[in-house]
């Protein structure tokens, strides 16, 4: 629970670094453009963590909350309100549309829950592809002055409070209850805890982080050839890579995993193109098979060994 | 009244295809508890075979499902060794679901993508002498390559109930169906029954996706949209209960085009999903459950 001096050092130095470079020197509209969606996955794949990694819930209709926030927040900051509260609108919406499908889906157990799901995302898609059969745009006042330092902090903060948010509800009460229903459901009830109230709680906690995250993607983009598309199944399924790749149900795994999947892929496009996702799919399938808890699970497991490893010199040292 | 009927044939012609798009998950899940999120893609790769054996060798689509049903149970039989053997050792079966979800997830990555660079992204279909020609009963159109795929399905639905119910590798199959220990115990080789049964339900995939390539069209990416529609008619059916799958993928087809007179065609899918969800959340054990 409590943050040793050492910790919040660094976490002091990562904030600083993050927040000081943008305001001292120019990088380029594409880094800074590629920091914003490595935010912006960071968010989603901690928003995933939360009911997937930390609750066992397969949520496949991660991309349903990402859209609805990212509408509301486009509509409600074309009505000229501030993109801070319109984001919190997002947010919020996302909430709202978790009530709705999400507590008589939270019903539903193991895969049929990934399955009821990823069935609502689609109904979403497909009324949302109905209802704006047009190109979803902002007015051109809003491209004049377009920059993307206002997009960078933005997303920073947002992620920072996400990371944050994630931190706090695993570090409390409510954390222990949502490991204990990932472990066993049924021990956790006849334990006394209240399973279905926690799995709604981290339900709408995970779709307002979502709907934040899609807040944060209208301010990126002003204009959505085709609106479906932020609706698509990809959504779902790229922060989903980013947290088994990482590691599900730590805090740090869907960071290191969001890190990779977005740098990597971006080196990766420039030089394989295409096959750089047949590289990825092949990866997260290792990842699941062999090492179930993601890249921070196998370097925990690397230094074991390797600490085993010393340990074993150490004592052929002292029969010598 | 002719709207009506022609509503409900098309329905049918419709239901049976997803029926068959959903044999090979059913199968799979009720045998050995892997849910495939990979189905619609190797119904889309089983398309693809067809569609190359038309193009390269002018194969007519239908003849062509010996030729993808072997090859698509070559790739059962891998896909089983490779990844959903290793997952057998998974101490419960609650995980074995899950990660042989995530496992054919990362395959979808793979596959759609690998399909994507050999194939180019473009819509494919197969277009022969017959395709676009009707059939008139009573006023009614069929056309003749979704008949075919009725055919095609009723077929391969009462193949698989004979195999199941009738021959003794059926009977090795049920019996591991219901307790894997004990069947290997009396001396079923389990391991060959689940590679067997995996083979058989990627052929089954392979199977759908010709008819979906004569009748439809497919390419690289929309493996997703029929694997949905494989959960919705495989829940319907109920968990385990590979013999309903055809009457409920009936269902399903009946209900996508009965809102089609309700609602206009943009929401068709939707309606028919909400009614899934409905019910899912209500009679999650499928509407053909048997009773005990």
């Amino acid at each position: 629970m409590s943050l040793t001096g050492k910790k919040l050092l660094i976490i002091g130095l990562l904030v600083i670094v993050l927040f000081v470079p943008p305001l001292v020197i120019e990088m380029g509209t594409a880094t800074m453009n590629l920091l914003v969606l490595l935010f912006i996955f960071i968010i989603l794949s901690q928003s995933w963590n939360l009911i997937g990694g930390y609750t066992g819930q397969i949520n496949l209709g991660l991309a349903a909350f990402f859209g609805c926030g990212l509408l509301v927040t486009h509509f409600v900051w074309k009505a000229e309100i501030p993109i801070y509260f319109a984001v919190i609108a997002g947010g919020l919406a996302a909430v709202v549309l978790a009530v709705i499908i999400g507590l008589p889906t939270l019903r539903l157990k193991g895969a049929y829950f990934a399955i009821g799901t990823f069935a609502l995302a689609e109904v979403c898609r497909i009324v949302v592809g109905n209802m704006f059969a047009r190109m979803v745009k902002m007015p051109g006042s809003y491209a004049i002055d377009y920059s993307i330092i206002p997009r960078y902090y933005l997303g920073l903060i947002v992620a920072i409070i996400t990371v944050a948010l994630v931190y706090c509800v695993t570090h409390s009460k409510m954390g222990l209850a949502l490991v204990a229903i990932r472990d066993d459901e049924q021990a956790a009830q006849v334990t006394g805890v209240n399973t279905f109230k926690y799995k709604v709680y981290a339900l709408l906690t995970s779709s307002f982080l979502a709907g934040l995250a899609g807040g944060v993607y209208a301010f990126l983009r002003l204009s959505f050839h085709n609106i479906t598309a932020v609706f698509s199944p990809i959504w779902t399924f790229e922060p989903l890579m980013a947290v088994v790749i990482g590691g599900a149900g730590t805090l740090i795994g869907p960071i290191i995993g969001s890190v990779f999947l977005v740098v990597l892929s971006e080196i990766f496009a420039l030089t394989l193109g295409e096959a750089h996702l047949i590289i990825f799919g092949l990866l997260f399938i290792l990842v699941v098979m062999y090492s179930p808890y993601g890249i921070i699970g196998s370097v925990g497991r690397i230094r074991q060994m390797m600490s085993r490893v010393g340990r074993g010199t150490l004592k052929a040292r002292q029969k010598l | 009244m002719e709207t009506v009927l022609q509503t409900i044939a098309n329905g049918i012609l419709v239901g049976a295809l997803y029926g068959l798009v959903a044999l090979g998950l059913g199968l799979l899940m009720g045998v050995m508890k892997f849910l495939n999120i990979a189905h619609g893609t190797f119904i889309i790769l089983g398309g693809y075979v067809s569609f190359w054996l038309f193009n390269l060798w002018g194969i007519d689509p239908f003849l062509s499902i010996p030729v993808v049903v072997i090859v698509m149970f070559l790739i059962g039989l891998v896909l089983y060794k490779l990844a959903f053997s290793p997952l057998l050792r998974l101490p419960t079966i609650g995980m074995r679901i899950d990660t042989s979800m995530l496992v054919t997830f990362g395959l979808i990555w793979v596959l759609d993508n690998a399909m994507t660079m050999l194939w180019t992204p473009d819509t494919r279909t197969i277009i022969t002498t017959y395709t676009g020609e009707t059939l008139k009963v009573f006023g009614t159109r069929f056309s003749i390559t979704g008949l075919g795929g009725l055919g095609v399905a009723v077929l391969v639905a009462l193949a698989l109930y004979f195999i199941l119910s009738r021959t003794y590798f059926g009977k090795h199959i049920r019996a591991a169906t219901q307790d894997a220990e004990a069947a290997s115990l009396c001396g079923i080789n389990v391991n060959r029954v689940y590679s067997f049964s995996s083979g058989i339900a990627i052929a089954l995939a392979g199977v759908a996706g010709v008819v979906i390539v004569s009748t439809y069209s497919i390419n690289a990416s929309g493996g997703l949209s029929w694997l949905l529609i494989a959960f919705v008619v495989m829940i319907l059916a109920g968990e385990g209960n590979i013999n309903a799958i055809i009457p409920a993928g009936v269902v399903f087809g009946l209900l996508e085009a009965g809102s089609v007179l309700v609602v206009g065609v943009p929401y068709r899918q939707a309606i028919a999903l909400l009614v899934f969800i409905v019910v899912l959340i209500f009679k999650p054990q499928g509407l053909f459950a048997k009773k005990d």
